[in-house]
C-alpha cells in the first residue's frame, strides 16, 4: 500500500514540477521581453543623451489582415520620421469590430490599455466615466494645436454635448467628413446605348430601370442585367429611399427634422411611401432578386460583372469598379451620379453626416512622457502636410515611384504593414481627396480616375446634412434592439419582399414606439435642444 | 447473411437513397468551394462558377502556397497538434488511472474538482488574467498547455480503466511490477481503442483552436493555421482603395476558397482512418458513468 501511495505522490509531484518548469520558462520569456523594453526606454537617454528620446506607443486600430507594425520595421521607421513617435501596432483580429472589442476589453482588464486606440461600440463612454481615458479638453489646444484647429468648433461642441460624464468635456477625437461621399450611381453609358436621357423624376427612373431590364444594355445577348439593388438588411440601397426625403446612412435609417421635430426617419410616413416603392420595384423585377441576401463581395461581384445598372456607394470610387468591368467585359463603362429623382410631394436628398463618431481615444497615462508623446503624435497626425506621406506609406511596400509620381501598389496582405493612420479619412475633405487623385501617377488609368473626380463635384448638388448629425449612440442605452434596427430590418425586408402588405408598416411604427422608441425619441430631442439651443 | 424479405430490401434501398442524397447535399458546398479556388477571378466575379471550375487556373493556389507565413502557421499547427496530443494523452492517462482505483484515497475529492471545471466554465476575463499570470501570454506554449487535460476526456478514460479486467493487473502485480510499470507496460498497450479516440478528440481541438490564440497570442509569427486563415479572409473594406489594378487571375473570393480548402486537406486525409474510432469513442465510457 505504501509503495502505491508513494507512486501516486511521485506522479503528482512530477506533474507539478513539469507545469512549474513550463511556467517558469514562460515567465522568463515574458519578463525578458518587458524588462528589455523598459531598459531600453530608460537607458537610451542616459547612454546617448544627445539623441532625442524616442518613445514607443502602442496603437490599436482596424486591421483587415495586414501585417502588424513592429519596432524597427519599415513602417515604424516611416512613422518615426513623420510623426516623431515610435508606433507599435500589434495585429488584432477585427471581425466586424467584435473580436477587436473583446480583445480590447481583455487588455483593459489586464491593465494594459493601448496608449492610443479606436474605441468600438461606445466603449469610450464607460472608460470616460471611470477616468481611464484622458480628458482632452485642455490638453489638445495646448499640445496638439493642429488637431484642435483643424476640427471645426461646432464639431467640438457636439463632442462636448455628447460627454457621457455630462460635464461638457472632450474625451475623444471625432471623425469629420466634410462633404457628401455617397450617392446613387447609374450607368451613363447604358443610358447612351439605349438612347435615354438621365432620369430626373421617379417615373423616368423606373422607365430607365425597365429599359435596363428588357433591352440588354450590356449587349451580351442575355437578359442578365440587374437594374438596381443593394445588400442584406436592406442596406446600401439608400438611393431608393432618398427620393422620399429619408435620412439614411448606408442603409441605416437616421434622424432628421420631420414635421418640425427630430424624428427617426424609419417611423415616418415618408418611410412608408419609400418601402411601398421598393416593394413595387421588387415585384416588377427591377430590384435584384437577391438584394436582401447580397453581402459586399457578392454585390460588388455583380457590379464588376457588368450586370448592374444603378447602385448606391461612394461616388468617388466608381473608377475601381469601372476598371474591373473593363478587365472582365472589355467595356469602358461610366457610372454617373444619379440626380435624386423627384417624387411629387417629397423633398429628396442624399444624406450627409459631418460627424463620424469617435476615431481616437487616449489612455489616461500616469506616465507623463507617454501622454505627451501621444499628444505629439496627434498633433503631427493632423498636420495636413504629413497626410500625403501617410497615405502613400513605405516606398517599395505600399507604393512605387513612376516618373517622380507615387503610384500605390495593389493590396497584398502578405507583404504590407497595416497603415494604421489615415487622417485623410478621419478628417475627409473634398480638396484633399482631389489632390490625392491628382497626385497619382495616372498611366492609362486617367479615364477612370477622372470619373471619380467628376462625380465628387456632381454629388455636392444633392447632399443635405441631416439634423441628427452627431447624435451619440448613448441615446439607445438600454434599447439595443432599436440601435441594431432589429424591428426595422424585419418589417422593411418583409414589406419589400411582399410577404407583408404595406399596411403592416403602421404596426411596425406602433411596436417601435412601444419597445423603447418613445424613450429614445425623447432623448434624441433633448440632445437636439441641447446642441441647437 | 441474414435473409431479407423484399420489403426489407426496399427499405434498405430507400435508406441508401436518402443517405446518398444527404451526402450529396453535404458535398456540394465543398465542391463549389474547391472549384472556385481553381477558377479565374473574373468568372467568379460573374458568379458563373457552380460545381465545376471555369477558366481553370492554379493561380490562387500558387499565390497562397508562395506565402511563407501560411506554411509557418501550418507547420506550427501540425507540431503543436502532434506534441499537444501526445502530452494530452500522457497527462490524461496518468490522472485517469489513479482516479480509476478505489484504493486511491483522495480520488473522490479530485474527481469533484474535475467535474467542477466541467460544469462551471471560467468567465473569460478571470480566465484570461489567470492564464496570463502564469506567463502564457504571447507564449507559443499557450497553444498546447491549456488543452492537455480535458475533464470530459478524462472521465471517458477513467471509465475505460475501471472496466479493465482486474485479473490482468493482479497477475502483473504478482510479477512484481509497480503502478508505473503496470500502466505503461500492461494497461496502455491494451487501451489502444480509447487512446485512439481521445487522440482524435484532442487532435481536432488542437488543430482547430481559434479562441485561445486569438486572446493570448499577439505576435502574428505564432499564429496557428485557423487564425492565419481568418486573417486572410477578412471582409473587404468599405473604403475604396486607390491602388492600381492588378493583372492577376485570382481575386479575394478565389483566394478565400483556396485557403479554406488548404486548411481542411489534412483533416480530410486523416479522417477516414480515424473515423471508426470516433464512433467507438462515443460508446466507450458510456456504459458506466
Amino acid at each position: 500500500m505504501a509503495t502505491k501511495k508513494w507512486g501516486t505522490l511521485v506522479i503528482a509531484a512530477s506533474l507539478t514540477l513539469l507545469m512549474l518548469a513550463g511556467c517558469a520558462q514562460n515567465n522568463g520569456n515574458a519578463n525578458g521581453n518587458t524588462s528589455g523594453n523598459t531598459q531600453e526606454a530608460n537607458n537610451t537617454p542616459s547612454a546617448t543623451e544627445a539623441v532625442e528620446e524616442m518613445i514607443d506607443l502602442v496603437v490599436w486600430n482596424t486591421n483587415l489582415g495586414f501585417k502588424p507594425i513592429e519596432k524597427g520595421s519599415q513602417l515604424y521607421e516611416l512613422y518615426k520620421d513623420v510623426l516623431g513617435v515610435g508606433v507599435i501596432h500589434p495585429y488584432v483580429e477585427w471581425n466586424g469590430g467584435t473580436a477587436y472589442l473583446n480583445q480590447l476589453n481583455l487588455k483593459i482588464a489586464a491593465n494594459e490599455m493601448p496608449d492610443l486606440f479606436k474605441p468600438q461600440q461606445g466603449i469610450e463612454e464607460s472608460l470616460a466615466k471611470n477616468g481611464a481615458i484622458a480628458d482632452l479638453t485642455d490638453l489638445l489646444p495646448e499640445y496638439a494645436p493642429n488637431l484642435w484647429n483643424l476640427i471645426p468648433e461646432e464639431v467640438w461642441n457636439i463632442v462636448k454635448a455628447n460627454d457621457p460624464t455630462g460635464k461638457g468635456r472632450i474625451y475623444y477625437v471625432p471623425g469629420v467628413l466634410d462633404y457628401g461621399r455617397t450617392a446613387g450611381l447609374i450607368r451613363q453609358d447604358w443610358l447612351d446605348e439605349l438612347g435615354l436621357s438621365m432620369p430626373t423624376t421617379q417615373e423616368e427612373y423606373v422607365k430607365v430601370l425597365e429599359a435596363f431590364r428588357d433591352q440588354d444594355p450590356n449587349g451580351n445577348g442575355q437578359r442578365d442585367e440587374i437594374p438596381t439593388g443593394g445588400r442584406e438588411e436592406a442596406r446600401w440601397m439608400d438611393h431608393l429611399f432618398a427620393m422620399y426625403g429619408i435620412a439614411m446612412h448606408e442603409g441605416n435609417p437616421d434622424w432628421d427634422m420631420y414635421d418640425g421635430e427630430l424624428t427617426y426617419s424609419a417611423v415616418t410616413p415618408y418611410m412608408k411611401a419609400a418601402l411601398a416603392f421598393n416593394a413595387r420595384l421588387y415585384k416588377e423585377g427591377l430590384l435584384d432578386p437577391e438584394t436582401l441576401l447580397n453581402n459586399k463581395a457578392q454585390w460588388d461581384g455583380k457590379i464588376d460583372a457588368n450586370r448592374v445598372g444603378s447602385y448606391f456607394h461612394w461616388a468617388e470610387s466608381v473608377g475601381g469598379h469601372l476598371e474591373t468591368i473593363q478587365a472582365n467585359a472589355g467595356v469602358k463603362g461610366d457610372f454617373a451620379v444619379l440626380p435624386v429623382p423627384k417624387v411629387e410631394g417629397y423633398e429628396g436628398f442624399y444624406t450627409a453626416k459631418r460627424f463620424q463618431g469617435p476615431v481616437w481615444v487616449v489612455k489616461n497615462n500616469k506616465d507623463e512622457k507617454k501622454l505627451m508623446a501621444t499628444l505629439k503624435l496627434l498633433n503631427n497626425l493632423y498636420d495636413t502636410n504629413n497626410w500625403e506621406k501617410l497615405f502613400y506609406g513605405v516606398e517599395g511596400m505600399h507604393h512605387v515611384m513612376n516618373n517622380g509620381k507615387p503610384s500605390t501598389l495593389p493590396e497584398d496582405k502578405s507583404t504590407m504593414e497595416n497603415k494604421v493612420f489615415a487622417p485623410h479619412n478621419d478628417f475627409d475633405t473634398v480638396e484633399f481627396k482631389k489632390n490625392l487623385f491628382n497626385s497619382i501617377d495616372y498611366g492609362d488609368r486617367k479615364w477612370a480616375i477622372d470619373l471619380n473626380l467628376r462625380n465628387m463635384d456632381e454629388n455636392v448638388k444633392y447632399i443635405k446634412t441631416i439634423a441628427g448629425d452627431g447624435l451619440p449612440a448613448s441615446i439607445y442605452e438600454g434599447f439595443a434592439d432599436i440601435n441594431n434596427r432589429t424591428l426595422y430590418v424585419e418589417y422593411a425586408t418583409k414589406i419589400i419582399l411582399g410577404q407583408f402588405s404595406i399596411d403592416k408598416f403602421d404596426e411596425f411604427v406602433e411596436k417601435w414606439y412601444a419597445s423603447g422608441g418613445e424613450e429614445v425619441t425623447k432623448r434624441a430631442r433633448e440632445w437636439y435642444a441641447k446642441t441647437n439651443g | 447473411m441474414v435473409f431479407e424479405s423484399r420489403g426489407e430490401k426496399v427499405f434498405r434501398f430507400a435508406i441508401l437513397i436518402v443517405l446518398g442524397l444527404l451526402s450529396v447535399i453535404a458535398l456540394l458546398p465543398l465542391l463549389s468551394v474547391i472549384s472556385v479556388s481553381f477558377s479565374s477571378g473574373w468568372v467568379v466575379d460573374l458568379n458563373q462558377v457552380t460545381i465545376w471550375p471555369k477558366a481553370f487556373t492554379f493561380d490562387s493556389w500558387q499565390y497562397m502556397i508562395d506565402r511563407p507565413d501560411l506554411w509557418r502557421s501550418f507547420f506550427l499547427t501540425l507540431i503543436t497538434t502532434l506534441i499537444g496530443t501526445l502530452l494530452a494523452l500522457l497527462v490524461t492517462a496518468m490522472l485517469a488511472y489513479p482516479l480509476a482505483k478505489k484504493e486511491f484515497m483522495i480520488g473522490g475529492i479530485l474527481m469533484v474538482g474535475v467535474v467542477i471545471t466541467m460544469v462551471f466554465k471560467a468567465p473569460i476575463v478571470p480566465y484570461f488574467l489567470t492564464v496570463r499570470s502564469i506567463g502564457l501570454y504571447d507564449n507559443p506554449l499557450v497553444l498546447i498547455v491549456p488543452h492537455i487535460l480535458n475533464p470530459f476526456n478524462l472521465i471517458i478514460m477513467r471509465t475505460f480503466f475501471k472496466q479493465f479486467p482486474k485479473e490482468l493487473e493482479e497477475a502483473a502485480f504478482m510479477e512484481g511490477s509497480g503502478y508505473f510499470r503496470l500502466l505503461f507496460s500492461f494497461v496502455l498497450p491494451l487501451s489502444k481503442a480509447v487512446l485512439a479516440t481521445l487522440a482524435l478528440f484532442y487532435g481536432v481541438v488542437l488543430w482547430n483552436q481559434f479562441q485561445h490564440p486569438l486572446f493570448f497570442i499577439t505576435d502574428t509569427d505564432w499564429y496557428p493555421l485557423q487564425i492565419k486563415i481568418r486573417q486572410f479572409i477578412t471582409d473587404p473594406n468599405e473604403m475604396p482603395f486607390l491602388a492600381s489594378r492588378q493583372e492577376v487571375n485570382y481575386n479575394e473570393r478565389t483566394l478565400r476558397s483556396a485557403t479554406v480548402v488548404f486548411a481542411i486537406i489534412p483533416v480530410i486525409l486523416v479522417y477516414p482512418f480515424l473515423q471508426k474510432y470516433f464512433v467507438k469513442g462515443a460508446m466507450i465510457g458510456s456504459v458506466k458513468g
